[in-house]
């Protein structure tokens, strides 16, 4: 299967100025921003509204939209300035929302320490953004780092140095558990 | 390197052991219909339009941005040209009140010249030229007058203009 026939399919409906691309968009693209902003926020919450914001914008920038060169990069690109917001206008309020929520979920029937999915996710909430996005993209998304590249507008390298250097800061943090 | 990669694959498979929340139907529920919302308040923009927009906003701006230059321009050169008027027009102030000095027949007619207000047409600049011939003319003739003893505490620099007293 093509792996773009989903964006063409999605441009089309855009191009038409059909109201059934937002479901198209939700389809292709939900399940991995919802991820990104997750690893970008470190919060459910926020990573909810700001998703909500998020398509919100697409529609209105549809036009746009459905003539970009990269689709999945202009997504993203809109997810990534509206996180960056939500953080700015956190900075500026000073308005730190210290919500222990999680994130991260372990399957209960695995037998596997009760805090794992705490652990991970301090851990990862303790690396450098750029880093942890990475990470995330490439662990929990299966994106490989090509795709990591294109989708945030980096070079390959970059993209497999930061993962490098957030996968040697987290065996570091997680050196308690079984390495 | 093997040792790092090994410690890699462990760390994967135990992040990998958790996974992030999809998100939930009652969140697609909300986030679509606030975007269908957004859809129908969002007038349908026809692709052309767009650049054709862009261009009428760059060339206003690019008129604005001259006009603007052109204003600040003739403003400055209106305060440049008063200025320049007023210094060409200034009349030293205490001319009149110089302490008497023994100038040379050649200086006194420059100085008393100089006096007055400034020549404008053809026939008065002849005349001009012509009574300046005639003091030269005077002036070669009488051979020229030695310069006054300097009074203390004066100068002794004379207002006149430079190889007046190399005439023999």
């Amino acid at each position: 299967m093509d792996k773009n026939l989903p964006d063409n399919m999605l441009r089309a409906a855009l191009a038409r100025n059909d109201p059934a691309a937002v479901e198209l968009m939700w389809d292709r693209y939900a399940g991995d921003l919802f991820a990104y902003l997750q690893a970008v926020l470190c919060s459910k919450h926020d990573a909810e509204d700001v998703l909500q914001t998020v398509f919100v914008r697409i529609v209105r920038k549809r036009h746009r939209l459905a003539g970009a060169h990269r689709l999945d990069a202009y997504v993203y690109r809109i997810a990534r300035n509206e996180a960056f917001r939500l953080i700015g206008r956190r900075k500026k309020g000073r308005t730190v929302e210290a919500v222990n929520e999680s994130w991260l979920i372990v399957p209960e029937d695995r037998r596997q320490p009760n805090d794992l999915a705490e652990q991970l996710q301090a851990a990862l909430a303790r690396l450098p953004q750029p880093q942890r996005e990475v990470i995330v993209m490439k662990i929990y998304r299966q994106k490989t780092f090509l795709e990591i590249s294109g989708l945030l507008g980096l070079s390959q390298n970059t993209v497999a140095s930061r993962y490098r250097y957030g996968m040697e800061k987290l065996r570091t943090l997680l050196e308690n558990l079984t390495l | 390197m093997n040792d790092k990669d090994t410690q890699n694959e462990k760390l994967e498979r135990i992040l990998k052991r958790a996974h992030m929340p999809a998100p939930s139907p009652e969140l697609k529920t909300r986030i679509t219909a606030e975007a269908a919302k957004a859809w129908n308040q969002t007038s349908p923009e026809i692709s052309w339009r767009i650049p054709v927009r862009r261009l009428f906003v760059s060339a206003a701006a690019a008129v604005f941005i001259i006009w603007l230059a052109n204003c600040s321009s003739d403003y400055a050169l209106a305060r440049w040209q008063s200025d320049g008027l007023e210094v060409a027009h200034q009349q030293p102030p205490d001319l009149d009140t110089l302490p008497e000095i023994h100038y040379s027949p050649l200086a006194r007619h420059l100085v008393s010249t100089g006096r007055k207000p400034s020549i404008t047409d053809a026939s008065a600049l002849r005349s001009y030229a012509e009574t300046v011939r005639r003091v030269l003319d005077e002036a070669q003739q009488n051979g020229v007058s030695k310069p006054p003893a300097p009074v203390e505490g004066r100068s002794l620099l004379l207002p006149t203009q430079p190889g007046l007293n190399s005439y023999s």
